[in-house]
């Protein structure tokens, strides 16, 4: 569970769109809050329903959320 | 409700001795001390939950999500049964059959009590995401480790049965290998909630 290869710019994003809680985003992807919690600190790597999901919340595109982690 | 600091000393120290009861033997006035036991620890349980419940939310699941709760509850209930199952092994090899009656029903009792309290939980939760896509990849790690352990136990006693000598297994009744086989289905229980609670709780360090 710890590590993955991927990085993501989740708790950026919902910081600009006016603060928004772990709790909401949580909540608007149907997910718990510990769950955002690890996608923040890049301990979970989401499935691609997740991924959408999350996207879809910040108004993005998934590639707009997640990238590869440059070595 | 609230019970305030000394409150949950007090209901701490009552739990313990609870716990101390049921895994101890013998009977106090006629009554099973486990089974007085069994009834002090889960009144102490329903207590602490009813308490725990009113507390207001965010404060209450402040880190852990319901899956992880449910993971260390899960694990108690199960350390606590598997520690009673050991300290009271020798009901299930003699002929009292009357003994290893009373193990088992405080068995299906803390059975009965974790499938009542864990509804419980769930309903404390009922409008918030109880388990999500993680917590099914962490139960499914967490059930290959009981898995392993299950298959270990069931090898070495196949082992045990099929290597030993004939003059040392004539403890290996039909009864005591029934039991035996409930016993490591047990660890395989246990070794999974350990697993999945201690995956949730490295999750957060």
């Amino acid at each position: 569970m710890t590590g993955t290869p991927l990085e993501n710019d989740i708790r950026r994003l919902r910081l600009e769109r006016a603060g928004m809680t772990q709790q909401q985003l949580a909540d608007a992807c149907q997910v718990t809050r510990q769950t955002i919690i690890a996608l923040e600190a890049g301990r979970y790597a989401p499935s691609l329903e997740l991924a959408f999901r999350l996207a879809r919340a910040f108004g993005v595109g998934v590639e707009d959320v997640f990238r590869w982690k440059t070595p | 409700m609230t019970i305030g600091r000394w409150g949950w000393i007090g209901l701490l120290a009552v739990a313990g001795t609870g716990l101390w009861l049921l895994l101890g033997s013998g009977r106090v006035f006629g009554h099973d001390i486990g089974g007085l036991g069994m009834t002090l620890l889960i009144g102490c349980t329903w207590v602490a939950l009813y308490t725990a419940s009113s507390i207001p939310r965010g404060e209450f699941e402040q880190g852990a999500s319901p899956g992880e709760w449910k993971a260390w509850i899960g694990f108690a209930f199960m350390l606590v049964a598997t520690l009673y199952f050991v300290l009271h092994a020798e009901a299930f090899s003699g002929d009292d059959r009357a003994a290893a009656r009373r193990v088992a029903t405080n068995l299906v009792l803390l059975l009965v009590a974790w499938t009542v309290l864990s509804r419980l939980m769930a309903s404390r939760w009922k409008d918030r995401v109880q388990e999500d896509e993680r917590d099914r990849e962490i139960e499914t790690r967490g059930a290959a480790w009981g898995r392993g352990a299950l298959v270990v136990g069931v090898i070495s006693l196949a082992v045990t049965l099929g290597l030993s000598p004939e003059h040392k297994l004539q403890w290996a009744t039909h009864f005591a290998i029934g039991n035996i086989l409930v016993f490591v289905l047990m660890i395989g229980w246990l070794v999974e909630a350990a697993a999945i609670a201690l995956t949730y709780w490295r999750d957060r360090r």
